[in-house]
């Protein structure tokens, strides 16, 4: 299944055109006071829900809201094959598109 | 025509508002792990719940590719004893797996992939696993129609063959599973979604479903690429990315391919399945999704990966393609956990590619682990902890690892 991004300079653009760069994790923890664990904690564990859980929302709900659900992510991506442009923008993942009104943000 | 009168493998249990066990997924490890339980431990008051139909997810979607060369001792040691169970459970079960024992053949395209299968044979020697490095001409005649000439952008130097390997039929597997458990008093629901989990703050307490409250005692969550859905109803944060993977058949053709072939370099796995078609895939989409979507780009990939490995099998049509979710870890092991976060919380994820030919041993010792409350020695490598001390496998270094990252 094809689908676009939308780069924040170039506008839609068909998603081979990127490279996912992973998901927006916020601000590095300070370093001060930092356990090994907090750090990898940071790192590598997320949570990704499925199916809005109890409110029954199931894979074909495609329609979701512009902002999204709770679930949706913030991603990074790279247009490599455009711009140039390193930006962010957030996808669901229950339909791995792109959320409406939310992407073309550096 | 009487001789045909359909029978079921199982019968129809009703739901009971209470089991001492339950696991959700009804696919290879939640059921070989009820099988395990009730056969081995006698624990018999176990519930499957699938919120589909068995083997609707990984189960039924994976290229049925069975093998034990993996390159840490850990994972050799524990996939080389689940290669051994196909025959065990073909037996035990009475039901025909299919196990077809061709070996696979991986293909290296560089010299430092011939170092990496020399290390990865001396690994599995060590362990008593069969594993030999071949050169291009050996890997012409066990493959016809291999192209080892140097016209492809990426020639074969080579490759690592491993004879215990080959494939299994995977709904057979499931179905055998669940007929097996049901036997010794399982009760499998399928159409039973999970929508919550109950605790008392401090054990697993029953799961809301659709089909009303049950409680439990143990709980496992064996929901292959959506076990990070089920984690995240209690909270549970996992270093578990749910990615898509594809994979599709031509249309049969004579028996001609006597082994899996797989090339990391090109990014493809193939095998002629007992029907006849070649059998193939290996993409993942980077980005994090539920959605089981294939995508025309790699029908395009894999049809040009294929036809420059083995010009032959140009104008070869598609059939069919599908795909289903794989549970990456970043170390390319699993995690198997028992008292995560919760007592009688027990977790068996992050298989990645790796999930079908890991599901009866998974479920022998999640079995053991669930029912002595004791980690068994053989899983004790697939700890959680590892991903917070920076201990990660060395399993990312296998010579025929596929992922984006590659």
């Amino acid at each position: 299944m094809t689908f676009r991004l939308t780069c924040p300079v170039c506008g839609k653009r068909d998603i081979r055109e990127f490279t996912f760069g992973g998901q927006e994790r916020g601000p590095r923890p300070e370093q001060p006071g930092l356990s090994a664990e907090e750090h990898f904690r940071w790192v590598q564990f997320r949570m990704i829900p499925g199916a809005g859980a109890e409110a029954g929302a199931g894979a074909e709900d495609a329609g979701a809201p512009a902002g999204g659900r709770a679930d949706t992510r913030r991603e990074w991506w790279y247009h490599g094959q455009g711009c140039g442009v390193w930006f962010r923008t957030t996808r669901d993942p229950m339909t791995n598109r792109e959320v409406e009104g939310g992407g073309g943000q550096g | 025509m009487n001789r045909l009168k359909l029978r079921r493998l199982w019968s129809p249990t009703p739901l009971k508002r209470h089991y001492d066990t339950i696991i959700i997924g009804g696919g290879v490890h939640g059921l070989a792990t009820a099988y395990c339980l009730a056969r081995t431990h006698g624990i018999r008051d176990v519930a499957v719940l699938e919120s589909q139909y068995i083997g609707f997810g990984g189960s039924g979607r994976n290229t049925a590719i069975v093998r034990a060369n993996q390159r840490t001792p850990e994972n050799v040691r524990f996939y080389a004893e689940g290669l051994k169970l196909w025959r065990v459970l073909t037996d035990e079960l009475d039901f025909n797996l299919m196990f077809f024992n061709c070996g696979n053949l991986n293909l290296g395209h560089s010299e430092a992939a011939m170092n990496a299968f020399r290390l990865a044979a001396n690994t599995h020697s060590f362990l008593g696993v069969k594993s030999e490095v071949l050169d291009p001409q050996q890997c012409a005649e066990a493959i016809p129609g291999l192209d080892i000439s140097d016209r492809p952008a990426f020639p074969i130097h080579g490759g690592l063959f491993h004879p215990p390997g080959g494939i299994v039929r995977h709904d057979a597997v499931v179905w055998g599973l669940a007929k097996g458990a049901a036997a010794h008093g399982v009760h499998i629901h399928q159409g039973c979604e999970v929508r919550g989990i109950d605790t008392d703050g401090a054990r697993v307490a029953g799961v809301r479903t659709s089909l009303g409250r049950v409680g439990c005692n143990r709980l496992g969550i064996m929901a292959g690429g959506y076990s990070t859905a089920v984690a995240a109803m209690l909270g549970i944060e996992l270093p578990i990315h749910p990615l898509t993977i594809q994979a599709m058949v031509t249309l049969p053709l004579k028996p001609f391919l006597h082994h899996v072939f797989s090339s990391g370099a090109y990014h493809v796995y193939a095998n002629q399945t007992l029907k006849g078609e070649i059998a193939t895939g290996a993409h993942m989409d980077p980005q994090v999704n539920y959605t089981t979507d294939a995508t025309a780009y790699y029908l395009k990939h894999q049809a040009e990966a294929l036809v420059e490995l083995m010009p032959a099998l140009r104008r070869v049509r598609f059939m069919r393609i599908w795909a289903g979710l794989a549970d990456m870890t970043p170390d390319m092991a699993p995690i198997l956990e028992g008292n995560l976060g919760y007592d009688g919380l027990y977790l068996d994820a992050g298989w990645g590619y790796f999930g079908f030919k890991s599901g009866p041993v998974a479920g022998k010792y999640m079995a053991e682990y669930m029912a002595t409350g004791e980690r068994p020695e053989m899983i004790r490598a697939f700890q959680l902890k590892r991903f917070l001390e920076n201990r990660y496998s060395g399993e990312t270094a296998a010579v025929m690892k596929y992922g984006h990252w590659d």
